[in-house]
């Protein structure tokens, strides 16, 4: 009753006392729901008219909403809820209660709403709900607000379906994951379309190509020689399968045009997210150069060990046939052969167990010597011979010591009590080769063979493998001298 | 709108003005109720005029309308109100009659 206060004055009794009948006659048809309509007074002095039921106020503005929309009493009675809320949670179009919004609802859920709508008499409030309708799972925001409906206190709950953004939210998050698993991952990962444009690729990849991949077709970019394939099979074609569902795992696979790696272990799976639709490919290539290199290193030294292992018994049948036409007893010939095997054996020892890479002289030296001088290293002087040789080299030179101090023993110095043997390296500049002397004293008088034995052949032939290498023995009465020439191939730089 | 103060003579009709809010269901009712009032009543008897508030609520200053349906009896003054929808016909003839003589 909009009367200003001091308006009272100026009215008589009579007229006070009708308003007054007025006033109260207007709350109590109010309280005894004798009106359906009030007019109320806008905050720009306005007057509004606001219906209280009947359908056409609160009823047809929520009628006009697009979410779901529902009105409680104070006492949590259900006054009306909107075509959008029934059709979102399949409720009955008429004679509804909160009974059918409850029965959509869990129990937990059902919790979550009750509280929430006891605590929005209050104040605003919402929560997250999940409920399932007709085997349809959804995600839906609930809001309650206190709202005064006509002369009494209710609440407004709104319902809105955020499933689409819940699922959204939850793919930016996987997909988020799923960007991240592909950047961390070693391999080569790469992404494409059904078309076979690549959409993603991970930093591994710059090994295999060298720019920015992403749009590019994949095929075209990284063409692929498919090893152990007829040609039939193309990088396309591993592509398509992967693209049409099938799998295809572990095929090796050279990329010629790659910046570094070429060789790769390729991998292509069908691109399956959330249906059972594929929607491109998932393509992973392995980085196989080690492994490559490694099988490569395995076949060079399969090669080698069968090259090594036919020289061996070439050597071994030759010295058999030299030693047998040299020596003139059964015995002799057993002694000899042995000798020369076991000085040969010496050395493949040694190779062995450097891996057949290189080995020093001092070592050769020491092993062929050492049946014969073991107890007597007084009279063996070696001096600077620490240079290291390749296993060819090597195996001669072990053949050379070996008769050479077989020959001491036997007639030079070695074979008394007072002989002494010196070995000693010599290098002159320009020479193609490391010399090594052999010099012996203090032996018997030395006497030049009157024929040539397979000794002296083993040590005057062994390293003419090149014209660098070769021994030159000289027979000066004072003790047995030999030089020995390393090719300088097959020296290695200490 | 006329001066409240003024007097009706006796065989002027009572000028009545009911106030609604579209189509409320008590503002149908009450224009209903008050058509049947008058017409089993004295024809001529009352003048009557249905204002919409929803149309013009700036109306309902002139007599402080607060609560809608109410009929108010302009004429003769002191004026008199009748807030419902006037379905309780014998309430309604006798708030007309006050202070009609």
């Amino acid at each position: 009753m909009a009367i200003a206060v001091s308006a009272y004055d100026n009215l008589s009794m009579d007229e006070l006392r009708r308003r007054l009948e007025e006033a109260e006659d207007t709350l109590r048809a109010i309280r005894e729901g004798e009106v359906d309509a009030l007019v109320v007074r806008n905050p720009r002095r306005e007057d509004e008219v606001f219906t209280l039921e009947g359908g056409t106020s609160y009823h047809s503005f929520m009628e006009a909403m697009d979410l779901g929309a529902a009105a409680f009493d104070d006492s949590n009675r259900l006054l009306y809820a909107n075509k959008a809320l029934r059709e979102l949670l399949h409720l009955p179009d008429d004679t509804i209660d909160a009974s059918h919004i409850a029965a959509v609802l869990d129990e937990e859920t059902l919790v979550t709403v009750r509280g929430l709508i006891e605590a929005a008499k209050q104040t605003k409030q919402t929560a997250e709900i999940a409920v399932v309708v007709d085997s349809r799972e959804m995600q839906l925001l609930v809001s309650a607000a206190p709202l005064q409906l006509g002369v009494t206190r209710g609440l407004a709950v709104t319902f809105t379906d955020i499933t689409a953004k819940v699922r959204a939210a939850s793919a930016e998050a996987s997909e988020r994951a799923a960007h991240s698993i592909i950047a961390s991952a070693n391999e080569a990962v790469v992404v494409c379309d059904t078309n076979g444009v690549i959409t993603h690729a991970n930093a591994a990849v710059s090994a295999i190509y060298n720019g920015n991949p992403v749009g590019e077709v994949f095929s075209d970019i990284i063409p692929l020689k498919l090893t152990d394939s007829t040609g039939l099979l193309q990088t396309e074609d591993i592509v398509s399968l992967a693209v049409s569902g099938t799998s295809v795992q572990g095929i090796e696979a050279v990329a010629s045009q790659a910046p570094r790696v070429k060789d790769v272990l390729l991998s292509a799976a069908p691109l399956r997210v959330g249906s059972d639709k594929v929607s491109g490919c998932v393509i992973t290539m392995v980085d196989l150069s080690q492994r490559k290199a490694a099988e490569k290193q395995q076949l060079l030294l399969m090669g080698e060990l069968d090259h090594r292992v036919k020289n061996t018994l070439a050597l071994v049948m030759s010295i058999c046939k030299r030693t047998a036409s040299t020596e003139e007893t059964v015995q002799g010939f057993q002694a000899a052969f042995t000798g020369r095997i076991q000085a040969l054996a010496a050395t493949h020892n040694l190779l062995a167990d450097r891996s057949w890479s290189s080995i020093s002289i001092a070592e050769i030296v020491s092993a062929e010597l050492d049946p014969f001088v073991s107890s007597a290293q007084a009279r063996l002087k070696v001096e600077g011979i620490e240079a290291k040789v390749l296993p060819r080299a090597a195996i001669a030179l072990g053949l050379v010591i070996h008769e050479l101090a077989t020959n001491a023993v036997k007639y030079g110095a070695l074979s008394n009590e007072t002989g002494r043997v010196q070995v000693k390296v010599t290098r002159n500049e320009g020479e193609a080769w490391l010399g090594i002397e052999w010099v012996e004293s203090g032996g018997p008088v030395v006497h030049p063979p009157s024929k040539r034995g397979f000794g002296q052949t083993v040590i005057t032939r062994s390293l003419q493998y090149t014209s660098n290498g070769g021994a030159d023995l000289e027979y000066p009465p004072e003790g047995l001298r030999c030089r020995i020439r390393i090719p300088e191939e097959d020296l290695v730089a200490a | 709108m006329q001066d409240a103060t003024e007097f009706a003579s006796p065989n002027e009709p009572l000028k009545l003005v009911l106030y609604v809010a579209g189509q409320t269901p008590k503002s149908l009712a009450a224009i209903a109720n008050l058509q049947r009032i008058c017409d089993e009543n004295e024809p001529g008897k009352y003048a009557v005029e249905v204002i919409d508030l929803k149309k013009a609520p700036q109306l309902a200053r002139e007599h402080n309308i607060v609560a809608i349906p109410t009929l108010v009896r302009q004429l003769p003054t002191p004026i008199r109100k009748i807030i419902g929808d006037l379905s309780d016909r014998e309430k309604v003839l006798v708030h007309l009659k006050v202070g009609e003589e």
